[in-house]
This record gives C-alpha cells, structure tokens and sequence, in this order.
C-alpha cells in the first residue's frame, strides 16, 4: 500500500519524533517500497508464515560438522 | 609499523580510511613486541602485527566515534573483547577506521572525510566496513576488523579486493561493540589474503560471557582447515544471486571462470535455486533495522536529529514507522527463507554467488539519496541482493578476489562462498584454495597512480 507524507508525519507524531518536511517524502517512498513487497510476500507465503514460529536465527550448535 | 605510518602520512589524507591513528602507542607495543620475540616469547602468527578496527569497536582511553557527529567525543573505559583477544596473541591496533555512520551504509556526508577507493579515488569503498577494506587494500595495516549486518564486510571486501569474512552470528563476541541489529551484527575479520582472516577469526572466535549470545560451540583449528584439498567438496551456485540481469560482464566472466577454476581443483559445482532469496533484503530491512532503530529513536533521534547524516536519518526513521504485526509477520517470512537456504546444505557443503553484481560504482551513484520508487530499486535493495540472503539466515560467507574489470583503471570483483553456520573451517578451507590457485590476492592497487593521478580531479 502507498504511503504518502500525511501518512509519515502522522506516524511520525505517534512516536514522538519530529522529521523536517523536506524529509517526509523519502521516509514515504522507503516504506511503500518495503509494505508493498511484504504484501507480495503474504501472497506467497503467507499459509506458511503462520505456521512458524517467528524465531531469530541464533544458532546454539552448528548444523553441520566442519 | 614505521612503513605503515609512513604510507598513512602519504596516502590516507585522500584515502581517509582512518579516524584516529595511533602512531606513538604502536611504535611502543612494537618496539615491546620485538624485544619480547627476541627473548623466545612469540605469541604466534598475530605477534607484532598492525591491524585497525572499525571504529565501531570500543577501545579502552582511545575515541569511538562510529562515524558520527554525535559521538565524536566519545571516549569508553573499556576494549570491546576482540580487542582484547588480539591484544593477547600480541596484535598491534594501529587505529580506527572510518565507516559509514553507525555501521548504517548509505552515509552521505562523512564527518571524517570522503572515503576513497584506492583502485580508483572516484569509486566509492563500500559499506560500511569501510576504512576497514580501504586500509589492507592500500597497505596501510596488515589486516582490520570489520563489522556485517547484511554486507558491511562483504561488499567493502569486494570493493577494495581484499578478502572478508562474515561469521556465524554468535561465533564472534558482540561485547564492548555498539551494535543493536541483536540477532544479526557480527564482528569478523578483513585482510589481503585468506590466511589473514584465518588467523585474525582463530584469535577472537569462542564464547564470551560478555556476549549472552555468543555461541558455546567449540573453536577449530581454522589455519588447519587451509589444506588446498577439494576433491568431494560439493558447491552450488545460487542462480538468482548470481545470473541477475545488469550483472556486469567481467562479474559474469569472473564467476565462469571460478567455477572452471573450482571445478580444476576437485570440487563439484552445480547451478540451483533459492527462490526466495530475492525477498532477504526487504525482510531484514523490515526487522533488523527496525530493531536497530528501536534503540536510535530514543538514543538520538529525538534529540540530535540534524546532527545525523542525512542518509543515515531517513533510513533509520524509516524502519521506526515498521508496525509491529509487520515486523511479526517479516520475521516469520525470514524463518521460511532461511529454512530454504538451511535445507540447500544438506545437499552442498557450500554455496557461491558473486559477492556483488557490479564493480564498486562511483561515489555520487553510490549515495543511498531515495527521491523516487527507481532509487528505492536501485540505490536501496537491488545492490544488497547478493549478500544479504547469507546474513538473514545466520551463515558464515567470505569475499575475496576473482577478477578485474578491463577499466582504465581496473576495478577487482569478488566471488562469495558460504555454508551452514559454524562451517567457518569450510569457507576458509575453499576460498583459500581459490586463492592459491588464482593469485588475484597479489595484486595491489598503485597508489602512487591511483591518488596522486586523480587528486585534483575527486569528486
């Protein structure tokens, strides 16, 4: 989904963090980018995404033996 | 140490691979290292050797600025454990090196000066390990310490044709270093040859009790792993991290010819695919920076905004505005993607791609400035295609030269090796052979051409 500088400032405002207007529009297009590419993901794998677990991948033993 | 300090007082003024230099403290740990060598007490390899860390790395009296304004003044108590570790096996820390501000990438305005890339002062050096490729490339330290979230070691090690390392997240202590990707920063190794990094990931590698997360998983003998035999070695390369449309021809030249190369040396190659390695970037993008962050909002966002690079600011507010179910939901997109690069090395003991798809590009084209959907493309994501996947699934890969462009002045491109975490002793163990077998590590870039030549013509 698109979203445009009204859209910034006002997400801006709900964690309290000022950001000059002339600044608004790249924040804007670097969060479209990344929301849409995320709606392409659940399109794709989304079924999946919900039957994992959302784990970091901090490994406690190697997966293989050097 | 005096031929070093030499060429930085000769070079470094155009390069600025350096912060801070520390010329009178290494001539005197020099100077105590040779009378202790000369009484029978040799460290080992690293003894009286000069390295420079990123100064993203805490050390103890000694200025960490990360890059930034705001930490300009910033003096720790401490040494990060690294540090430590090295100073133990008798290294010599020569300085800090220059990085983009706060280990981010896509800095705009250095506050330490333009960094420069030796090979061709126009180019850029990378990010944001940047100082940290710089420096072994020009022959201002023996080897340097870097840091990678997604290719901060990688990319300036392909950038400047000198060999990096990325370790397992948790092979390598994380203490005394200010770094808030929490589950994905990893401190590694930076140097002109393989065995360099071998010996340097040997010194710091194990557990930390500083590092909650640093891994209990013993240390091997990595300078023994570089035994040149690949015969059963299996390697795939990953196709859509490699074949990508604008892959540059002599990238393209010099990932056929490792192949042949590789092959020659007994391993086999096959081409394959991770499908869903094209989503890495977003994904971490989505979450590790939306951690880091996290901490900056408060730190200083808030309150030293302008004080921040320009780059670095938009970037960092922008993964502030990630919602959580987002964040969730790319964290779980992330375990499937790793799985998928997981599950390829049951099939292979390691996986190649080129490091990066294009020799390093001059330093305007290389300012992450989004003013549009194509720079977000381009400048952004595109460019962290092929080392990004490695490091969202927690995998040890390396960088070291493969090739040259045919340029006036020729800029080196890179091969990439990985495999599954902790096989440290594997990516060494291959890129090493490459390396023997190819000799791209003996060539240097000539400074006398490259800086005095273009001084006056820097962007």
């Amino acid at each position: 989904m698109k979203i445009d500088v009204a859209d910034v400032r006002a997400m801006t405002k709900a964690i309290d963090l000022a950001i000059p207007e002339d600044e608004l529009l790249p924040v804007a297009i670097r969060l479209s980018a990344l929301l849409e590419i995320m709606h392409t993901i659940e399109r794709e794998l989304g079924d999946r995404m919900d039957a994992v677990d959302p784990v970091p991948p901090v490994f406690a033993e190697p997966a293989r033996q050097p | 140490m005096s031929i070093y300090l030499e060429r930085i007082e000769r070079h470094d003024g155009i390069l600025r691979s350096y912060i801070t230099v520390l010329a009178d403290r290494a001539l005197a740990q020099a100077k105590a290292a040779e009378i202790e060598i000369g009484k029978g007490n040799y460290r080992g390899v690293l003894h009286g050797i000069p390295y420079g860390v990123k100064d993203q790395l805490y050390t103890r009296g000694i200025r960490t600025t990360l890059g930034s304004r705001i930490l300009q003044d910033f003096v720790p108590e401490q040494d990060a454990t690294v540090i430590e570790r090295l100073e133990a096996a008798g290294a010599i820390l020569l300085g800090k090196h220059n990085l983009h501000e706060f280990g981010k990438g896509g800095t705009i305005d250095f506050p330490f000066g333009q960094p420069r890339n030796p090979w061709d002062i126009s180019r850029t050096p990378a990010s944001s390990s940047t100082g940290s490729g710089i420096a072994p490339a020009a022959g201002l330290c023996s080897g340097a310490l870097g840091n990678d979230t997604g290719g901060s070691i990688r990319w300036p090690a392909a950038a400047n044709g000198i060999v990096g390392l990325r370790p397992t997240f948790g092979r390598v202590s994380r203490h005394g270093g200010l770094m808030f990707g929490w589950n994905a920063d990893t401190i590694g190794p930076m140097g002109r040859r393989v065995f360099d990094c071998a010996a340097l990931l040997q010194a710091i590698a194990g557990h930390d009790p500083g590092d909650a997360l640093s891994a209990r998983v013993p240390v091997p003998d990595y300078l023994s792993a570089l035994d040149g035999d690949l015969r059963g070695v299996r390697i795939g390369l990953i196709r859509e991290m490699t074949w990508v449309d604008g892959m540059h021809p002599a990238v393209k030249a010099a990932m056929e010819e490792s192949v042949r190369v590789l092959r020659s040396l007994g391993a086999t190659v096959e081409e394959m695919s991770l499908s869903l390695a094209k989503y890495a970037v977003p994904l971490q993008m989505l979450t590790t920076d939306a951690d880091v962050a996290s901490v900056f909002l408060r730190k200083w966002l808030r309150t030293d905004w302008d004080r921040f690079d320009k780059g670095t600011r938009s970037r960092l507010a922008t993964a502030c505005l990630v919602p959580a179910p987002i964040y969730n939901r790319a964290m779980r997109a992330r375990v499937l993607v790793r799985q998928e690069m997981l599950d390829a090395f049951k099939t292979f003991d390691a996986l190649i791609t080129a490091t990066h798809l294009q020799p390093a590009p001059s330093i305007a084209k290389s300012r992450e400035t989004v003013g549009s959907d194509t720079d977000m493309l381009e400048r952004v994501l595109r460019r962290r295609i092929s080392t990004w996947p490695f490091s969202g699934a927690n995998v040890p890969a390396i960088a070291l030269p493969n090739g040259f462009t045919d340029d006036p002045l020729p800029m080196p491109v890179s091969l990439q090796i990985a495999s599954s975490p902790f096989s440290e002793a594997v990516v060494l163990k291959i890129a090493h052979a490459y390396e023997q077998a190819t000799g791209w590590h003996e060539r240097h870039p000539d400074l006398a051409l490259t800086t005095r030549a273009q001084a006056s013509t820097a962007a």
